[in-house]
This record gives C-alpha cells, structure tokens and sequence, in this order.
C-alpha cells in the first residue's frame, strides 16, 4: 500500500476510525443493554450473569468476528488506516487511567507492584534461557521469546529484535506464541477470578503479572468488572502493567547482555542508549495524570467532572479495543509451532499459574487503596 | 535501532516514539475538552443516587447557596467489605458533600425514597462557573 501523508493520512483514516466508532456505539447503545434483559434458558440476563459478557469482551469479539470472518483475514484497505490507531487509543486509555490513583495510593501498592512484576519477569526470562537451550532452540530466537513471555508479548519482542539480530520469521512466531495465550487468558480469567471468588485487588494483580500485553490486561480487569474507578480491578490490574512496561529497556538491555556473551562480534549497545531509545514515553502521560488527581485538578472523587472523564475513558478503551480485536488473526496464530510453541506455553502457563498461586497466598483480598 | 516491517503495520505514525508523543497530545486536548466544558459551558448538573440505597436526610432546600464541602444529603447503604479475607455487609450512613460550590435549583428525593446508582435524580445544581462540579 502507498504511504499516505499529512491531510491524505488523516482522511485515510476516517473511514475505519468511523466503523469503529460505529461498532462500539451499536454495542454500547443496543447490544449490551439487550443482554441484561434477554433471557436464556430460563435465566434472566444469562449473558451477563453466566458468561459474564460486556461491552469491553463484545468490543474484542466484534473486532475478530470482523477480520476473520467478515474480512476473511484481512482489514480492508478503506479501513485498514483506522484501524492502525489502535494503539493509539489503547496508549491514551492507559495514560487517562493514572487519573485513578493519587501519588500516596501508587506508593502504597506500588512496592508490591513492583516485587511481584520484578521477580515474575526475570524467573521468566532465566526459564526461557534454560528450557530454550534445553529444546536446541537459536540463540537468536532463545534472546527474543525471552522478552516476549518475560515482559511483554509485542514490543519487547520488537525491541530485543535488532540486538539479538533475530529474523522476522522468528519474530513473528514468538509474538504469535504469546499472543495467542493472551488471547486464551483474556476470555478464561475472568471465569477463573469469579469461581474463586478473587477480590478486584487480587484479579488485578494476578492477571497483571501473569499476562503480558496492555490491551489485554486492559479487557481482562475491565472484562471481570467493568467500573472504571479507584479500588476496580483496572485500576488495581493497571499498577502492574505500567511498572512491567517501564521494566522494557532493562529486560531488553538484560538479555541483549545474555547474547553478548556468546557473540563476540555482536553489535554494542549501552543501556543508557536503550533507554533514550526504547523508554515508552507515554508512561509520563500516566504519571503526570496521577499528579494532576493528587492536586485536585481533575475535579473531586464522585464529581460529575470524573465521571465524564471516565465515560469518555471507557470509549478510548472500547474503540482500542475493538482494534485490538481486529488484530487478533487465527490464521497467524497458527503460525506458531514446534520449539518456540512449547517454550512459549510452558513458560506462559507456568508464570500465569504461579502468579495466581502467589497472589491466594501472599495478596490479601482487601488493601487500603 | 531501526523500526521492523511489523510495527510499522500496526500503526500511523513512523515510530513507537510518535504514537507515544500523539498519544500524549490526544490525552491533553481530551482532558482540557472535558475539564472546559464542565467548569465553563454546563450550567447546572443533575445529581444522581451514586448508589444504590434509601434516603435518610436531605439536607439542603431548593435555592440555598452551598459551598464546597457542604453536606446535601445522607443515604442508607450497604457497604461491602472485605474483613479477614472474609466478605461482609453492613448497612451505614454515607454523607454526600458538595463537590462545588453553587446553588440548589430543585430536589427531587425526600427521605425514605429508595433510589438506584445512576438511575434516581437527587438535585439539580447550579454550579459557579470556572469551578468542576
């Protein structure tokens, strides 16, 4: 496709921007309200009760529904522009969600934050290495699934690429691995969380340190409850994602370190440059919006000022979220296979696992957030 | 570094470091969209019960000047909490204070009403301007 630019760009993505729009108001406006009411096999809003579906879930449904049914694969080239500002809106609802929190309300659940991601994310990557070298897998490919189920499927992956020298293929198919397993663990969590009875601290804190991807975090805590306020299991789900995503440059730096070893000739790169070069930038948004709602300048909790700032958050949300859907492609999933398939899953079922055998034993349902 | 094929394809800007700094703007004209049209364009917000409960006292009458702070209204809930790991229920009093200060145009709820989270009108402020209601 040929590269758009300036006001091209910005008509070029309207079209696709605006069927999302339209997707997530006919779910919001006429689906979601229909499943509290229809009744199904006797039970009165079984969709909601039984399969616990809302808007955000419908959001990522309708996006694969669309790829790979409607589209047969592929987004149309009419909304293929709009759909790439995704990210876009997942990265926004991410930085809007710091508006949740005070500074003293991080720093209290922070420290936690902060050891269980910690800990989660090297045990990860040094289980890699091991059983990576164990089942004969490349270096190469080793050093990438290490940062794609050791802290973020994507864009460590991405990141770690270059200073590993991987090939795209093998890119490709540890981004496949991982995503796939998210997208399992995206529907299954919220159905785990409610039959042991987790509070939202604990399901918050459980899915963000067992699974990897923003977006994903994002609807699996809104998926099990969809408030979006102080003490939700977003709000509490979100704290672990921001610190795994600031731990990015340093995991990158970690196993680019790991590769040296072996590589003599391998490229050089200081971790000072990682971080002037990998550091994800937003984060600040998020921090600086924790600021803002520490000085009061958001309006007061309960306010009708916050609650427009949440409705208007949970449709940056749902939009990035039926992207996010749109994304999800069964037929690349399946290019996942062999070695990298059998790490990639150990590795991802052991640390989604454990992560929730910690948080039963060691995080107490209630904090005073 | 240079950006791989596959990042390129899952957004509009040239770079990860684009996306952020749009993302970052976004957020901005979004925030200040919201925090001017509350503070300057809507004149009177209506209250809703925040919760689900019963009425105990309505503290304030229609056309009283209130201040930030100011009690208007108390409602009967039943609080969830965990104790012990242990899920428990209790009814209690919470107090609904002014977010703002303004003045009461109408009150809708008296005592003994039951009323539902986001469904149940309790007042109509309106609310001074430049303030966040």
């Amino acid at each position: 496709m040929e590269e758009k630019h300036g006001m091209a760009k910005v008509i070029a993505i309207i079209p696709g921007l605006a069927f999302m729009v339209f997707t997530l108001y006919l779910l919001r406006t006429y689906v979601e309200p229909w499943m509290t009411t229809a009744v199904v096999f006797g039970q009165k809003g079984w969709f909601v009760q039984v399969l616990h579906l809302n808007y955000i879930l419908l959001a990522i449904i309708a996006g694969m529904l669309y790829r790979n049914l409607l589209w047969a694969g592929k987004i149309p080239g009419w909304a293929e522009e709009g759909f790439r500002t995704t990210r876009l809106f997942i990265k926004s609802g991410v930085m809007m969600l710091g508006s949740l929190y005070t500074i003293q309300s991080l720093a209290k659940v922070g420290g936690v934050a902060i050891a269980l991601i910690m800990s989660f994310v090297f045990g990860t990557i040094l289980f890699v290495m091991y059983y990576g070298r164990v089942q004969k897998m490349d270096r190469s490919l080793i050093g990438v699934m290490a940062a794609a189920c050791g802290v973020c499927g994507v864009s460590a992956a991405i990141a770690t690429t270059p200073a590993v020298r991987a090939k795209p293929a093998d890119v490709a198919l540890a981004i496949a691995t991982v995503l796939g397993f998210g997208i399992a663990s995206m529907f299954i969590s919220p159905f785990i969380g409610h039959m042991l009875h987790l509070s939202d601290y604990q399901f918050g804190a459980w899915v963000g340190t067992g699974i990897l991807n923003s977006g994903q975090v994002l609807a699996t805590c809104l998926a099990y409850n969809p408030t979006i306020a102080p003490g939700t299991a977003v709000a509490y789900g979100e704290i672990w994602n921001v610190v795994r995503v600031i731990s990015i440059p340093f995991v990158v730096f970690f196993i680019t370190m790991w590769y040296w070893r072996a590589e003599a000739e391998a490229e050089h790169i200081t971790l000072v440059g990682i971080i002037k070069d990998k550091f994800p930038v937003f984060i600040i948004g998020f921090f600086a919006m924790t600021a803002l709602s520490s000085l009061g300048m958001l309006g007061a909790e309960g306010s009708s000022t916050i609650q427009l700032m949440r409705t208007v958050m949970s449709w940056i949300f749902g939009l990035g979220l039926v992207g996010q859907g749109a994304y999800i492609d069964i037929r690349e999933l399946k290019a996942a296979g062999g070695a990298p398939l059998k790490v990639g899953l150990a590795a991802g079922l052991i640390k989604y696992a454990l992560a929730l055998v910690v948080v039963l034993l060691f995080v107490s349902k209630e904090t005073n957030f | 570094m240079s950006e791989p094929k596959k990042n390129a394809k899952m957004t509009v800007f040239k770079t990860d470091r684009h996306e952020d700094m749009a993302a970052m703007f976004f957020v901005t004209i979004l925030v200040l969209s919201v925090l001017i049209y509350m503070a300057y364009i809507v004149p009177t917000i209506v209250l809703k019960a925040p919760m689900d409960g019963k009425m105990v006292a309505v503290t304030v009458q229609p056309e009283a000047q209130v201040k930030k702070g100011d009690l208007l209204y108390s409602l009967e809930i039943k609080e969830k909490k965990y104790v012990h790991d242990t899920l428990e229920e209790k009814l209690v009093v919470k107090e609904i204070r002014a977010k703002t200060n303004g003045k009461i145009l109408s009150i809708s709820a008296k005592p003994g009403d039951n009323v539902k989270k986001d469904k149940n009108e309790i007042l109509v402020l309106k609310h001074e301007k430049g303030t966040l209601p």
